[in-house]
């Protein structure tokens, strides 16, 4: 798949003997090439369409306790051997010098397959999928005002080497597709918003996940003009699975990651083998869950990705880690090594995170309340990792009176703290839904995605107008 | 090595290979940047980070249609390939009359935005900073033990504009800032607070402020409660309101205008806030943070008074937009960088100095909540300006601090969270992203808790 060469295993080799020339441990090459297309419709016109290429590397030395890392544009060896050059000046000198093994390179296994690479299909067709959601948008209810959709097409050859031999390649093909609706009823007027995303071949953009896709933002933007304003308060508050699994990211999953609990800042720091969490949670991080938006062969150490149980039944047992906090914990390498870009040193973050699929029946626990909120679509979150203090949006969700669906509301916000909501949660549903994002994280973005069963939490804090 | 052209050499490359498309309408970008920064950790240096980049954005307007393209790739073909790219985008959008490029020759302002040979410092020197934060931090108050994260930063670019039409300009900047996430402890209570501070100038940089600041908004959240779903007045001081200011200012903007994705559309002239609010946009404020002699099309920038006394003036506009709206362009298109087509956005976005002794207003009142975090502030609705925040504060009576509270959220609407301003203090100040503000009282907001 890959169409440019990338760094060939002597040439990689070179440049890490150079970045180890003056001292250092140990050394590694992370090598990008980036192409990308992005197609915007807006106000019924394709106003933007735009390509691009973006290649460069970066140079990591540790030596003792320090890490060095320089990066720049790249266009070929001799620029990447300047740039090693480079990264070995900002080293200090003395002590041992350090030999690298000899190059192992070895294949690993893509878990997401790509039956149609995107950078095949005309450009045409790409613009009729946005032209398509955009008409299936408006033609959905006169009282959609506007709609945006945009097209999004990312492929990555990335290639990492290290002075241990590592040599390990990897492409990322991934889509994005995303309607957003604004509708208008009186004087309201609320949004609705839809994506498509995965690491997956255009194969994933069939016109009708793209309708539905166009439908659904729709019909929220049309629902959220009718409802209600949320009440704030603390309720009993049912998850639908098919809010996804923005809850579990920010919640817990921000927690859980490596580099905070080495320093000893989270709330989940030093408690490996203890129960945080009712014994109805299981939460996995699946980095090879086929065609997901966060999965990918290796992470960007080149670490293969695996299937990370975090919490069992309620227990820590291990968090989500990149080479150094694995080893200065002394857990397992969980393939959880993430970076923006070649600008960027790799931190430990999520792939595709989810609450393990529990034993009640979705539609039990909606019955089993009689008064209280059903969230069924969430929008962004944040946390503050330290406290475990979370708020996120609400985009779809309804009163529930008596055990069934009542009047919609809108303008809601769930606000909790994370290891507090998990001991509560009191039932796991069978179902399991996905919901897909960018995740943040010091300054970098990474592409995510979540799952979760439908869950009821007895009292949660719903922040909306007071009535 | 392959033959590194010069960033003049690689402009005028550009444009050649736009004339010999026999492209009319044609602009080159380029961006260049050396930057670094340098994380602190147990009181010594933990990593540090030198970056380099160099590319091109070219954008090409055929038969009225505009295409983009970026590319990293300097060489000669490399160039070639990208305006051949950016010609055959614009082939897949749409018409449109009104889409120009730059025309006017540009002005030799000097906003003081560069020092030279800012990121040449020595390390131990630039490490130092990132340290005297940290040992601030932990002066300021014995709970805050930890860091999340510090770290000191900063760049020098060179920005590049050229058109066919014979517009071309150029300038640079410098930058430097410093961050810190202190952790205060207390009680098996752990809290954290966050600043950060940048400049133009190294000595700008006030490292013992930044540590100050972050330790006492973590220290002042220990021992936090819930608080009762209630309406209650709000304070928020400079740095909360910027932050409040920074998911208000894309409602300024006249694509969000034009698209009815605004709720500022069809108000100008009308009042939209308090009489005492007044919200600037100057990208030439001297040492500005995102002051630049021109704008990501080549238009020389502007400063514009948005709302005058609670009444909008005026939007913030690209070359297009104020074409559609009949206005000029006030130099608002914006460029992240050369593989960002410019959008129209804020350059320093502020809240005027008021005149009322906020202080005594919030004496004067019986109770209320005192800001010190707000979470998921884009998530305000720019249409509707409805909002439901999560947030942590002070709960306040008569102005004393009675206890910390978190877990709250608040929620309102923006229309209605301007026009219940009744304290605009004069203590501006501007802080990171060109943003400023003073602290601000509003009547009531509704808290949603326990």
């Amino acid at each position: 798949m890959t169409r440019q060469p990338s760094v060939s295993a002597r040439d990689a080799q070179h440049a890490l003997r150079t970045a180890l020339s003056r001292g250092g441990d140990w050394a590694e090459l992370y090598w990008e090439r980036h192409e990308t297309l992005q197609l915007v419709l807006d106000d019924g016109r394709i106003e933007d369409a735009i390509s691009g290429v973006d290649q460069g590397a970066g140079i990591r030395v540790t030596k003792g306790e320090r890490t060095t890392y320089a990066n720049s544009n790249v266009a070929d060896v001799d620029d990447l051997i300047a740039l090693a050059g480079r990264a070995a000046r900002g080293v200090a000198e003395g002590g041992e010098l350090h030999e690298t093994s000899d190059p192992a390179p070895d294949e690993l296994a893509r878990p997401s397959t790509v039956a149609i690479d995107p950078r095949d299909v005309a450009v045409e067709r790409k613009v009729g999928l946005l032209r398509r959601a955009n008409e299936v948008a408006r033609a959905l209810d006169p009282r959609v005002q506007q709609v945006t959709a945009t097209y999004a097409e990312s492929v990555q050859d990335v290639l990492v080497a290290n002075s241990d031999g590592l040599h390990r390649a990897d492409t990322r093909v991934r889509l994005n597709v995303a309607v957003h609706v604004v509708a208008k009823q009186a004087d309201v007027l609320e949004s609705g918003f839809e994506a498509l995303r995965g690491t997956a071949g255009f194969e994933m953009l069939t016109d009708e996940a793209v309708e539905q896709a166009a439908r659904d933002a729709a019909r929220r933007a049309i629902l959220n003009v009718g409802a209600q304003p949320a009440p704030a308060g603390t309720y009993t508050v049912v998850l639908s699975s098919e809010a996804g699994g923005t809850l579990i990211h920010e919640s817990v999953g921000h927690g859980l990651e490596a580099d905070l609990n080495l320093k000893g800042l989270s709330v989940y720091s030093g408690r490996i083998g203890q129960k945080v969490a009712s014994e109805l949670i299981t939460v996995i991080d699946d980095g090879t869950d086929p065609n997901k938006r966060g999965t990918a062969a290796m992470d960007d150490e080149g670490t293969p990705t695996q299937r990370t149980v975090l919490i069992e039944k309620g227990i820590l047992r291990t968090y989500l880690s990149d080479r150094k906090h694995a080893e200065k914990l002394g857990i397992k390498r969980s393939g959880n090594a993430r970076r923006e870009s070649f600008r960027y040193l790799p931190i430990c973050r999520m792939t595709n995170t989810m609450i393990a699929r529990g034993t009640s029946d979705p539609e039990k626990i909606l019955r089993s309340v009689k008064d209280g909120v059903f969230v069924k679509k969430m929008g962004g979150g944040q946390v503050d990792v330290v406290s475990g203090n979370f708020a996120f949006e609400i985009t779809e969700c309804y009163r529930i009176r008596d055990g069934k669906l009542a009047e919609p509301l809108r303008g809601a916000t769930l606000v909790g703290q994370g290891p507090k909501l998990m001991s509560e949660i009191d039932m796991v549903g069978t179902d399991l839904g996905y919901s897909t994002g960018t995740c943040g994280k010091d300054g970098q973005g990474a592409p995510v995605a979540d799952a979760q069963p439908t869950l009821r939490i007895p009292a949660v804090v719903v922040g909306g107008k007071l009535k | 090595m392959s033959e590194r052209l010069t960033n003049e050499a690689i402009v005028d490359t550009a444009l050649q290979a736009l004339r010999d498309m026999a492209m009319p309408l044609g602009e080159v970008f380029l961006r260049e940047a050396q930057s670094g920064s340098v994380e602190i950790k147990d009181g010594a240096i933990e990593s540090v980070i030198a970056r380099g980049e160099r590319g091109v954005g070219i954008r090409v307007i055929d038969e009225q249609r505009l295409g983009f393209a970026y590319t990293s790739d300097l060489s000669a073909d490399g160039i070639r390939g990208c305006a051949d790219t950016a010609r055959r985008m614009s082939a897949v959008t749409e018409r449109d009359i009104d889409l120009v490029l730059a025309t006017r020759p540009l002005d030799d302002a000097d906003l003081d935005i560069y020092q030279a040979g800012i990121v040449d410092r020595a390390l131990g020197e630039r490490g130092a900073v990132a340290l005297a934060v940290e040992e601030a931090a932990r002066a300021t108050d014995a709970r805050v033990t930890q860091f999340r994260k510090t770290t000191y930063s900063d760049s020098e670019s060179t920005t590049m504009i050229a058109t066919t039409g014979g517009v071309r300009g150029s300038f640079r900047e410098s930058y430097c800032g410093a961050m810190t996430s202190a952790v205060a402890t207390e009680n098996g209570d752990r809290q954290i607070g966050y600043h950060g501070e940048a400049g133009r100038r190294f000595a700008e940089l006030e490292p013992r402020r930044i540590g100050e600041r972050a330790a006492r908004r973590a220290a002042e959240k220990l021992g936090a409660k819930p608080l009762a779903t209630q309406k209650l007045p709000v304070v928020l001081d400079p740095w909360m309101a910027m932050d409040l200011l920074r998911a208000i200012g894309p409602l300024f903007s006249a694509d969000n205008v034009l698209k009815g994705r605004s709720l500022f559309a069809n108000k100008v002239g009308q009042r939209v806030a308090n009489e005492r609010i007044t919200v600037i946009d100057d990208a030439r404020r001297p040492r500005g943070l995102r002051s630049a002699p021109f704008d990501g099309e080549g238009v020389a920038t502007t400063t514009r008074v948005l709302i005058e006394g609670g009444t909008l003036r005026g939007y913030l506009t690209s070359l297009k937009t104020a074409r559609k709206l009949g206005l000029d362009a006030t130099g608002n298109a914006r460029r992240g960088g050369y593989g960002s087509p410019a959008r129209v956005g804020t350059s320093n976005l502020f809240i005027d100095a008021g005149v009322d002794d906020t202080d005594a207003a919030v004496r004067g009142l019986d109770r209320a909540l005192a800001v010190t975090s707000l979470l998921n502030l884009h998530t305000i609705d720019p249409v509707s300006g409805e909002f439901s925040l999560g947030a942590t504060g002070n709960y306040l009576e008569r102005g004393e601090r009675i206890h910390p509270v978190q877990g709250i959220t608040i929620a309102g609407n923006l229309t209605d969270l301007l026009n219940a301003v009744v304290g605009v203090g004069s203590d501006l100040v501007f802080g990171p992203g060109g943003l400023g503000s003073p602290t601000i009282v509003i009547s009531e907001l509704s808290i949603g808790g326990a």
